[in-house]
């Protein structure tokens, strides 16, 4: 199972992992068994599961917080492990689940935060420091609160705040560990508007572990189903949001609504598994 | 900001007055400034001799230093000295204590919270107490314990990387292991005069404190003040969390370890020329912080100002308050700091996470 020896190809582009395992520490069970996983490039790439499922350890992994026991991520043919902390950094970009920002520090301070990979030591921030600045605000749509300490906004508007530190980064991929679990409805529109408009207008590779699939049904151009560790289900929305999938990745039954106005389509719940499903 | 650097420049220049004119021999304003700018002090060779120490005059074939009058003595040998080594262990302190909230992103941690203290300490009393003939390296003695004690702490706490919790929790234990032992060592003693001498050192006190001390702690201040200068973007940028920091492509543990180290030394070498002086390093960031934020530079500046001023200040007290009987300024911190301290405990409800 081990792939490690694969030589580099540096013609190759993309991301990519190839017989991840996973675990926390040794003696604990895996969390991600030996799965591979290619990002589609220029997409919105939803990870989905029940809690447990791996998906956000996968995302980490992808985005070298974790180190896999075996397999490699390789980026652009070559494996990340091989890359400097900087030179990922200017490609990768990643926003966690829960983030606390130092009391008094300013919008625009924590933006410019996103600048630490651009910096050499010593030096102070250039003119394209400053327009990526100015652009990630503008993006966010928060140009007008950059003077505002971030600990006094709303949940919303934090989350946007982080999301254009991270766009300040400059980075091809950006990967979001569940960026609407704790926002209102309206908030979560504002912030997967915003990260519609990176892939689209900006081009932007996103990969993003979401919850509500009906978030993921709508904005995603890509799903993969995790359980138990293990990538059960992967495609279209349309392809991977089933009743059949639905049943075995969640336990869950499900109708698959087809909204006529919109033309969008919409999971609805109705209750626990009838036959729990453990063998795929 | 600018409030903070003016408050900060006066409270240190009416403090500095104070030291030097008042005491067991009283001047007037007027004659202690004619001390102070005796013209037969400011000269290369008496300067040099003072600020480098004889064996740099000597090598540098300086004439003899001029006989000066006893007012200019006490004013330059004594009073001077002490007062710059104040500003010194002050600036080095809250720099410290900064740096070392900042990794652990905790308020309540400070210069000693890692073992620094308790580590100096032990190693110091060991010298004082077992091996006297080492009384003369002290302040090496200081530091390598409290670079000893440090390093445990982080051996203690290092699984998979550091977390700034592990690193409190390994430095109060090895805190309390060290305190013990300076406590046994204590009964152990045999003359009472060592263990008062080790006690004073313990309180932290800036009695006796002279040029040699002044020669002692100005080359680390400078460094420890530039390193912190320059390193304020990386504490700003750890205190959005480990994840985060590492996201934007800091090498956490690199950083981390490199900015303990600048705290070390900033720390260790105050503890070298004056003793464990408490409070200071915890409580000026704090009064820094509420008028300036948390964005390190501004808050660094600040409290390269603030410490020095607080620290000469407290001096003040303990030299002057109880006169003929000095203090060690160790206690001045300690009682006028901890109250202070609480009040801000009390005023704020949030307190404790940064």
């Amino acid at each position: 199972m081990n792939h490690k020896a694969k030589p580099a190809n540096a013609t190759e582009t993309g991301l990519h992992g190839d017989c991840l395992t996973v675990r926390y520490d040794r003696g604990l069970p895996v969390v991600i068994d030996g799965q591979s996983i290619a990002i589609p490039e220029g997409r919105i790439t939803a990870l989905i599961g029940p809690n447990g499922s791996g998906k956000s350890t996968l995302l980490k992994t992808l985005a070298r917080q974790l180190t896999p026991e075996t397999g490699q991520v390789v980026l652009d043919g070559r494996d990340i492990a091989s890359l400097s902390r900087l030179q990922f950094a200017r490609r990768v970009g990643m926003l966690f689940q829960e983030n606390v920002a130092p009391a008094g520090l300013t919008i625009e301070d924590l933006v410019y935060h996103g600048r630490y990979g651009h910096r050499r030591l010593f030096e102070s921030f250039t003119p394209e420091d400053r327009a990526a600045v100015e652009h990630a605000l503008q993006m966010a749509d928060i140009v007008h609160l950059r003077h505002r300490p971030v600990g006094r906004l709303s949940a919303g508007q934090k989350q946007l705040a982080w999301i254009a530190m991270a766009l300040a980064q400059e980075t091809q991929y950006l990967f979001l560990d569940e960026p609407t679990t704790f926002l209102d409805l309206a908030h979560q529109f504002d912030v997967m508007d915003l990260i519609h408009k990176l892939n689209r207008k900006l081009g932007k590779t996103v990969v993003l572990v979401v919850h509500d699939l009906n978030l993921a049904a709508r904005y995603a151009d890509h799903i993969f189903a995790l359980r138990e560790g293990r990538i059960v289900a992967y495609g279209t929305p349309p392809e991977v949001l089933t009743v059949e999938t639905l049943r075995s990745v969640f336990d869950i039954e499900a109708h698959i609504v087809r909204d006529e106005g919109t033309g969008l389509f919409f999971c609805v719940p109705t209750g626990k598994a009838r036959h729990t499903t453990t063998e795929l | 900001m600018v409030v903070v650097i003016a408050g900060a420049c006066i409270v240190a220049a009416v403090a500095a007055f104070l030291q030097i004119s008042l005491g067991a021999y009283d001047m007037s304003w007027h004659k202690a400034w004619s001390a102070l700018t005796d013209p037969a002090v400011w000269q290369p060779s008496v300067l040099v001799r003072l600020l480098c120490g004889e064996g740099t005059a000597h090598a540098l074939h300086l004439p003899d230093a001029p006989t000066l009058a006893t007012s200019t003595l006490i004013v330059w040998n004594v009073r001077l000295p002490r007062i710059l080594v104040g500003l010194m262990v002050g600036a080095n302190l809250a720099l410290s204590g900064t740096i070392f909230q900042a990794i652990t992103r905790n308020e309540l941690a400070s210069p000693y919270l890692l073992g620094v203290s308790s580590g100096a300490g032990l190693a110091v009393l060991l010298g004082l107490m077992v091996y006297p003939v080492l009384g003369a390296h002290l302040p090496l003695l200081a530091m390598l314990g409290g670079s000893a004690a440090f390093l445990a702490v982080y051996a203690i706490a290092w699984h998979h990387g550091t977390s700034p919790v592990r690193l409190i929790l390994a430095g109060v234990i090895i805190g309390a292991i060290a305190g013990s032992l300076q406590t046994m060592l204590f009964f152990l003693a045999k003359d009472l005069s060592t263990v008062q001498n080790a006690m004073s050192w313990t309180v932290g006190s800036l009695t006796g404190a002279g040029w040699e001390q002044v020669r002692m702690i100005a080359p680390w201040t400078l460094v420890s003040v530039v390193l912190g200068l320059s390193a304020t973007r990386y504490l700003d940028v750890l205190l959005l969390g480990d994840p985060t920091a590492s996201a934007l492509g800091m090498n956490v543990e690199r950083v981390r370890f490199l900015l303990a180290a600048t705290a070390i030394l900033a720390a260790s070498s105050a503890v070298a020329v004056s003793g464990l002086i408490g409070f200071v390093g915890l409580i000026v960031p704090h009064i820094v912080r509420t008028s300036v934020g948390s964005a390190h530079r501004r808050l660094i500046v600040g409290c390269l100002f603030a410490g020095p001023a607080l620290l000469t200040a407290a001096d003040v007290l303990a030299r002057l308050a109880f006169a003929p009987v000095q203090v060690p300024v160790g206690i001045v911190t300690g009682v006028l700091g901890g109250g202070f301290f609480l009040y801000l405990m009390r005023r704020r409800r949030e307190f404790g996470k940064l």
